[in-house]
């Protein structure tokens, strides 16, 4: 606006204006005319000004009551002018080329089930009311060929969580129990394609539940303690009511003592995490999990028919990770001691799995619990290649001896117990390497190669016969091998 | 020794007393959601009604007060911002809070004295100093060249009232001829260069940014104005008619109850009714409805022939919808 007074004292000063007042000098009416005229533009220009004004008010009141609309690359999402209402939404794709080599250690080849799978489809909502209440809800669409699947789609997360203080937050609904700690990191953020017998077979997957949590002493500490349905081992409740008289308890500590620091160990984490919970099954209704191999497409422990839980369950964690500069690692153990009858046999079982995976940058990024950060994301054209990462793990999951009934060289029944080792591993170990590539922070490409032996359960198709599947000699499955591939894309 | 004894009791029992008496003394705010020109009418009352309050109570009572263009600031209340009061500047403001909210009973207007307005004004012209453009009634205003500075209707309670008294004193003129009305109103907003959102705004463009020849203004405004804001600067010109603005107050039910000060909600209207408020209205260039106060003050405000929007009008919910509602009269003759 201050153009239109330079335009005026323009007129004024210059030949336009300022001549006629020389020339005529002693022309009054000339003179009330150049004065009236020069009034009447300096009205224009503050009315200019004024309006102006006024449209910055204006502009600056809408401002305040607009919704904010976001896109970044953690999502798109939307939020109100003062910020109490957010709504962020994300979303999880997984598309997998999946190749399956003597599936479950049992013979069959693996071409019937090999092939393209959408692992998870997620479109998740996310958001916060009044900027303590988030709140999270996540249908699956995918998840249709792993083993003991129920269903193809189904509620993977719906829940509030209210940040009251740093140290005092509660969290209800459906959602990740604060047990495992592979459990606990992102599906998009996995080093491996499918997490570790840990996470899948002992600790709880999901469950209802209510828990209260927080970051004590500068955040170095985070505890919580929740009470649950509860479900079996590597389980994944549904949205149902629960089915059992007891609750499941669960707590974990877990700390990162040095996480301020710049030294070697600033990148350690350790805790230690706990359930409990007294449940009793039924003969049809047995309570007790199946442990799957580490392809996810086939058992290599199931319980015979009619024994179930009758008793407790306890599960016990200690679990750690250590990131370094490009390095990363993580360590996880898990024992589940669960009581279980067959008809007037009892018995305590302990059951465990655990798993160190190694992950290293080959581009440099830091590594982290939570996702990879590419320096420099994929782009022919400027030169970028995203991240490049090597992976490689073992792990074991053990069933106890107590499990398995006995019986002669002629493989008949002496001992009945609570599972037949003929066509059940005793444990199953695996080893496995891959390769990921972030092309950006969004979108990852991954292979994994993994080789699982069992110990035992090689000899279900000769039960009764002697030699080669007797009790006496029951051979060993012989290998899984998968080589699973991925596109995802997370945001 | 007795003497000092008892001196030393009742000396103990007042301050046990005093002391009783500020620990239960508690600390209450309102928020009064008023209309654009009332901020100094407002600042002065709650000094008074404050003091009035904790000498009855013993309670401390803050009054927050937001100001804007009445229209706004209903819809503002409609919205969600919780006033304990509104005073606004016509009665179809406070009609929405229950039409649109139901913030409050619908029989609002009958819960105080004058149809819950304690204070009336009027409409008046303010000019410069010398009245350069011999402007003297309704009829100069609308004179081409003449430039008129008014807030936006469709924001401004005292532009509604501006643009009926106009209308009004063109029906008187015309022979109550709508057609010829709304001629008359059309120019007069073809003279207006800015329509700011609220009477204070209206002011400070005339005042203060120096545009327009007269100012449509608020009885009290063109006052403060002539004697403090623009003081030297502008006078006060009485149109020869005129419309009685009746600013009415209400308590908002829903929310005073929601922070459980509905009693001194309830009070702090009541209490404009009383003597000292009624010299305060009067000092803040208001008219008193109290005959003690109104004569006080009898010889601060011209006499001129004022009309009532229910005689000419219909009452404000007919002139809202004919003249202010979307594609109403004034969206007819407003040419942006």
């Amino acid at each position: 606006m201050m153009q239109y007074k330079k335009i005026v004292s323009a007129l004024v000063l210059s030949g336009l204006v300022a001549s006629p007042i020389i020339a005529f000098a002693n022309d009054s009416a000339e003179l009330e005319e150049l004065r009236g005229l020069v009034q009447e533009l300096n009205q224009k220009v503050k009315i200019l000004e004024r309006k102006d004004e006024i449209a910055q008010e204006i502009a600056a009141t809408a401002k305040k009551e607009t919704p904010v609309v976001n896109t970044t690359k953690d999502g798109f999402g939307f939020q109100s002018a003062d910020g109490n209402f957010k709504i962020k939404l994300r979303g999880l794709l997984q598309v997998d080329e999946r190749n399956y080599s003597n599936v479950g250690g049992l013979g069959a080849d693996g071409k019937n089930i090999s092939g393209f799978d959408l692992r998870r489809i997620r479109p998740i909502v996310e958001g916060t009311v009044y900027d303590k209440y988030d709140f999270r809800f996540a249908p699956e669409f995918g998840e249709a060929k792993t083993a003991n699947a129920t269903s193809t789609s189904g509620i993977v997360d719906a829940y509030v969580d209210a940040r009251f203080q740093p140290w005092f937050q509660v969290r209800a609904g459906k959602f990740k129990p604060y047990v495992g700690l592979e459990r606990l990191q992102s599906g998009g953020e996995l080093k491996f394609i499918e997490r570790s017998y840990v996470s899948n077979n002992i600790l709880p997957n999901r469950d209802l539940g209510a828990a209260i949590h927080g970051d004590l002493l500068d955040g170095k500490l985070n505890y919580s303690a929740g009470i649950y349905n509860g479900v079996v081992d590597g389980g994944d409740n549904s949205t149902a009511q629960d089915t059992n008289q007891d609750k499941e308890y669960a707590l974990r500590i877990f700390t990162t003592p040095f996480k301020d620091s710049d030294n070697l160990v600033a990148g350690l984490g350790f805790g230690l995490a706990a359930t409990h919970g007294n449940f009793k099954g039924t003969t049809t209704a047995s309570g007790l999990p199946n442990y799957k191999t580490a392809g996810q497409e086939s058992n290599f422990f199931t319980y015979s028919s009619g024994v179930f839980g009758n008793g407790n369950r306890d599960r016990l964690s200690p679990q750690a990770y250590y990131y370094y500069g490009p390095f990363g690692l993580i360590a996880e153990y898990a024992r589940v001691s669960q009581d279980v009858s067959n008809g007037a046999l009892s018995n305590r079982l302990d059951n465990d799995a655990w798993q160190i995976a190694a992950s290293y940058l080959l581009t440099g990024e830091d590594a982290s619990f939570k996702g990879v950060k590419p320096s420099q994301p994929f782009d022919t054209e400027k030169g970028g290649w995203g991240a490049w990462e090597l992976v490689a793990r073992y792990q074991e999951n053990d069933i106890d001896s107590g499990a398995f009934s006995s019986g002669t060289a002629a493989g008949v029944v002496t001992t009945t117990r609570y599972a037949d080792p003929r066509n059940n591993a005793r444990s199953a170990k695996s080893w496995a390497a891959g390769v990921n590539w972030y092309l950006n922070q969004n979108v990852k490409l991954a292979l994994d190669y993994e080789n699982t032996s069992f110990n035992g359960g090689g000899n279900a198709n000769a039960a009764g016969t002697a030699g080669a599947g007797s009790f006496i000699d029951i051979a060993n499955r012989p290998s899984e091998r998968t080589l699973f591939t991925r596109l995802q894309l997370s945001y | 020794m007795k003497k000092t004894l008892l001196s030393i009791v009742l000396a103990a029992a007042v301050l046990n007393f005093a002391a009783v008496t500020v620990a239960s003394a508690k600390e209450v705010t309102l928020l009064n959601v008023s209309y654009d020109p009332t901020r100094e009418l407002y600042v002065d009352y709650n000094a008074a009604f404050s003091k009035y309050w904790q000498t009855k109570t013993g309670d401390i009572v803050k009054v927050n007060q937001s100001h804007g263009g009445s229209g706004k600031q209903a819809r503002a209340v409609i919205d969600g911002l919780q006033a304990d009061v509104a005073t606004l500047a016509l009665a179809y403001d406070v009609d929405q809070l229950y039409e649109k909210g139901k913030l409050i009973p619908q029989d609002w207007q009958k819960r105080l004295q004058h149809n819950s307005s304690p204070y009336t004004s009027t409409i008046v012209f303010l000019v410069r100093k010398g009245n350069p453009k011999n402007i003297k009634d309704w009829d100069d205003v609308v004179k081409p060249g003449i430039s008129v500075i008014t807030p936006n209707p469709k924001t401004s309670g005292g532009a509604r009232w501006n643009y009926l008294a106009a209308y009004a004193y063109a029906l008187k003129h015309n022979n109550n001829d709508d057609a010829k009305a709304k001629e008359f109103v059309g120019k007069l907003y073809k003279n207006v260069p800015v329509l700011d959102s609220g009477a204070r705004g209206s002011t400070t463009t005339f005042v203060e940014r120096g545009i327009g020849d007269v100012l449509l203004a608020w009885e009290n405004e063109a006052f403060l104005a002539q004697k403090e804001l623009g003081a030297g600067k502008v006078e006060i010109v009485v149109p020869s008619l005129s419309i009685l603005a009746e600013p009415p107050v209400t308590v908002v039910d829903k929310f005073a109850k929601k922070h459980g000060n509905e009693a001194v909600a309830k009070a702090y209207l009541e209490y404009l009714y009383s003597d000292e408020a009624q010299d305060i209205i009067g000092k803040n260039y208001y008219r008193p409805t109290s005959e003690a106060a109104a004569k006080k003050y009898e010889s601060q405000f011209p006499k001129l022939n004022l009309v009532k929007i229910d005689d000419v009008f219909g009452g404000w919910t007919k002139a809202q919808k004919t003249h202010f509602s979307d594609g109403g009269v004034f969206d007819q003759i407003y040419q942006k």
